[in-house]
């Protein structure tokens, strides 16, 4: 260690880590002094008087908990759900401006460990009414059927216990309403009996510099499917919903409703049907009665502690905070499964310097896609990726050019100063599972003094080969599209796999109808149960997932 | 048009205007650092001067503030590399391992350094191999890392620095309706 002198001179008001001894725990909460600060809280919320054994706890308000909350408020079921993060007023609280929008991410440390530590924060996890949707890019193309039987096809990887057609039905739903603006008919996949219900939204910039640089090379590419409206639509249980203004600003909050999270969504429709939703609620533990069911669930809400019976769970917390209940209660972890198969997305981003001016925070940021790539002729790896042009706020960029340039001083100021000229392209790309890659409960301890979730990740060869592959074509479309100056960032989204779904008990987490084999009242729906990453983005599937979940429970409760 | 002329302007929404102007009223002002000893203070404040020199500005864009007051708050960004200690042992660990740099190039503080010497003493932090016994610890390419991208990033939320490369993006009322190749509204180009 350095000199520990020095360390602490340079201190004023030297701050002690989290007390990891439990007895002298106990004698600074004795008396009464403060271990670390809260995490701020916006509006409190009144606090529920207590209630009578609840049908249906849903954890988690993101694409994985509300729609399946809607589908059971509209079966007539009395339903709660907990979301650890605040309700937004949107329209009144967001800003276009991205370290003010810094309260849609989940600011809990998580430890990043491996060989390509996962960001997280901003690049990888939401909170607040809506989860992670209130900043995803609203990219939602469907995977296609090939997706969810990589190990058939290749050997490697899992297949999904369920196949496309068993999702199509709740694709078409969900497009329909959340409202999915896209091309129809979609150039790539099986044929659909409808088509988007609304045109793509328009092309920006750098959308435009791809359709250029991809007909150059052979690639074909088309307006992408975006969750966001490029007119005004009618939304059951919400009214009229505005188009999108281009703000660009999708990754730090939409502030007039056009895109599609599920606070415009799902949630109102959940919440017409009577659904009672309580934010700011952060659930610590989960109860079980003699025979291992799950009796109820312990949580905080404004400093204070409740507890609700429910005769049902469902546990929605996205693929990390999902494992992470589940490790710290103990529960469903027969399969050995929980935590491990964690995957993410390669995204590698490729940029360049235009002559023309880009400025490149304008529009949907993903306003253009290729499927070209899915399964290419040439591939040395399994599975396969898709290309989209990318749109990207200052901030963002800024900070991925000192991390992935190394540029500092005066030739980053310099470098910065073509912001309006840059533009990006980039992947999204199967994973495979491997058993160095996984989520688990380190010894550190949080604000709310429980242990920290340490994420492992190390890309393997298929990640490698398929990086390489994909590093190629976008850096050959950016050039045939007129690009100088042109780099490579490399980049992993997604947590992905941690809960896994499966035929079978011995090795996964959950059945193919997201219920936990081990506890017959617990389903879970996010990502954290998919058996594969597939080679698109999860949003969509994830909310595919979620009504399916919600059907096959009503129909064993019927 | 600049932030100047933009930032009171129907263009851009009450939430946007109120983050943009505190960051401009802070800008300038006497700052008390609320978690470093002024003299680590002082030394993370010339580091910032070398990570984005501004001889340009009389006044600064203010970076060094914006980290103690997190680092004061225990404020996190949802992630840290394992292999780094807690952000505020980082920091206070980082920070002397800088000073361990200058000392062993330059037999003198970094402070004291003439500007390129500075620099070296960055170059040979950003290199991830400087010399100094902090860095057997504290692996120096992630630190670096760390410390530049959150400066970075404060640098270029700031209104001064968003007009330096042109944006105008926060001025986003009532839509954006040019977003092709060079397209752009009239509120997006310079002032005659």
């Amino acid at each position: 260690m350095p000199d520990e002198e020095i360390a602490e001179e340079g201190l004023l008001t030297p701050t002690e880590p989290a007390i990891q001894d439990p007895l002298l725990r106990e004698l600074l909460a004795e008396n009464d002094i403060p271990l670390t600060a809260e995490t701020p809280r916006e509006r409190p919320q009144p606090t529920p008087a207590p209630t009578e054994t609840v049908d249906c706890i849903v954890i988690g308000l993101g694409a994985g908990g509300a729609p399946l909350l809607a589908r059971l408020a509209q079966a007539g079921l009395k339903v709660v759900a907990l979301e650890a993060g605040p309700w937004h007023n949107p329209e009144k609280d967001f800003a276009t401006d991205e370290r003010a929008q810094d309260f849609l991410f989940w600011n809990d440390e998580r430890l990043a460990a491996g060989g390509d530590p996962l960001a997280m924060g901003k690049n990888n996890s939401g909170t607040g009414v809506g989860g992670s949707t209130l900043h995803y890019t609203a990219y939602t193309p469907r995977p296609l059927p090939d997706d969810l039987h990589i190990k058939s096809d290749f050997g490697v990887g899992e297949d999904w216990p369920l196949t496309y057609d068993d999702l199509a039905p709740y694709y078409s739903e969900i497009e329909r309403f959340i409202g999915v603006s896209g091309p129809t008919p979609y150039p790539w996949g099986p044929a659909r009996a409808t088509g988007y219900p609304m045109a793509p939204l328009p092309l920006n910039s750098a959308a435009q510099l791809m359709v250029r640089g991809a007909e150059k090379v052979g690639i074909r590419t088309s307006p992408a499917p975006n969750a966001a409206l490029s007119a005004r639509y009618f939304q059951e249980g919400v009214g009229w919903r505005e188009a999108c203004t281009n703000r660009g600003f999708c990754q730090a909050g939409c502030s007039n409703g056009a895109k599609s999270s599920m606070d415009v969504t799902f949630i109102p429709l959940a919440v017409k049907h009577g659904a009672d939703i309580r934010p700011n609620s952060y659930v610590t533990e989960i109860e079980r009665n003699e025979r291992g069911h799950i009796s109820a669930v312990v949580y905080t809400q404004n400093g204070q502690t409740h507890r609700l019976a429910c005769k049902n769970l469902f546990l929605c917390g996205g693929s990390v905070e999902t494992p992470r209940i589940l490790l710290l209660n103990e529960l469903a972890l027969s399969s050995g499964q929980v935590g491990r198969n964690l995957m993410a997305h390669p995204g590698l981003q490729v940029w360049g310097t235009f002559p023309e001016e880009v400025r490149p925070n304008k529009g949907i940021p993903g306003g253009l896609i290729s499927q070209d790539t899915h399964r290419p002729k040439d591939a040395d790896f399994a599975g396969g990726y898709l290309l989209q042009s990318i749109g990207v706020m200052p901030v963002t960029f800024s900070g991925q050019v000192a991390r992935g340039r190394k540029m500092w001083g005066q030739p980053l100021r310099d470098y910065m100063r073509q912001f309006n000229h840059i533009a990006g392209i980039n992947i999204l790309g199967d994973c495979l599972p491997h058993a160095s890659n996984y989520l688990e409960l380190s010894e550190e301890l949080d604000g709310k003094q429980l242990q920290k979730p340490r994420l492992h990740f190390t890309a393997q060869e298929n990640e490698h080969r398929m990086n390489a592959h994909a590093e190629k074509m976008m850096r050959d479309i950016w050039a045939a599209a007129g690009a100088t100056d042109i780099w490579s960032f490399q980049r992993y989204a997604h947590v992905i796999g941690t809960a896994r779904m499966g035929l079978s008990g011995d090795d996964a987490v959950v059945n193919r109808d997201g219920r936990a084999f081990d506890v017959p009242n617990l389903y879970i729906c996010d990502n954290s149960v998919f058996p594969s990453a597939l080679s698109v983005n999860p949003a969509l599937t994830i909310m595919a997932l979620s009504l399916r979940t919600a059907d096959k429970f009503l129909e064993s409760v019927q | 048009m600049t932030s100047q002329d933009l930032l009171p302007s129907a263009h851009v929404s009450a939430a946007t205007r109120a983050a943009l102007t505190q960051r401009l009223a802070e800008t300038g002002a006497a700052y008390t650092p609320q978690f470093l000893a002024p003299e680590t203070f002082r030394l993370l404040e010339a580091v910032a001067a070398r990570l984005f020199p501004q001889p340009e500005r009389p006044v600064p864009i203010p970076l060094a503030p914006s980290v103690d007051q997190r680092l004061a708050e225990g404020r996190a960004d949802g992630w840290r590399y394992d292999a780094l200690p807690p952000d505020r042992e980082a920091y206070r660990l980082g920070l002397g391992g800088i000073q361990e740099i200058a000392q062993a190039l330059f037999q003198a503080d970094f402070e004291q350094l003439e500007t390129g010497q500075q620099d070296d003493v960055i170059k040979a932090l950003a290199s991830g191999t400087p010399p100094g016994a902090v860095w057997q610890e504290l692996p120096a390419d992630r630190f670096f890392e760390e410390m530049l991208a959150e400066i970075t990033e404060i640098y270029y939320a700031h209104p001064w620095a968003q007009d330096e490369i042109g944006y105008t993006g926060y001025a986003d009322l009532p839509a954006w309706t040019k977003i092709g190749l060079n397209e752009k509204e009239p509120r997006e180009s310079p002032v005659e």
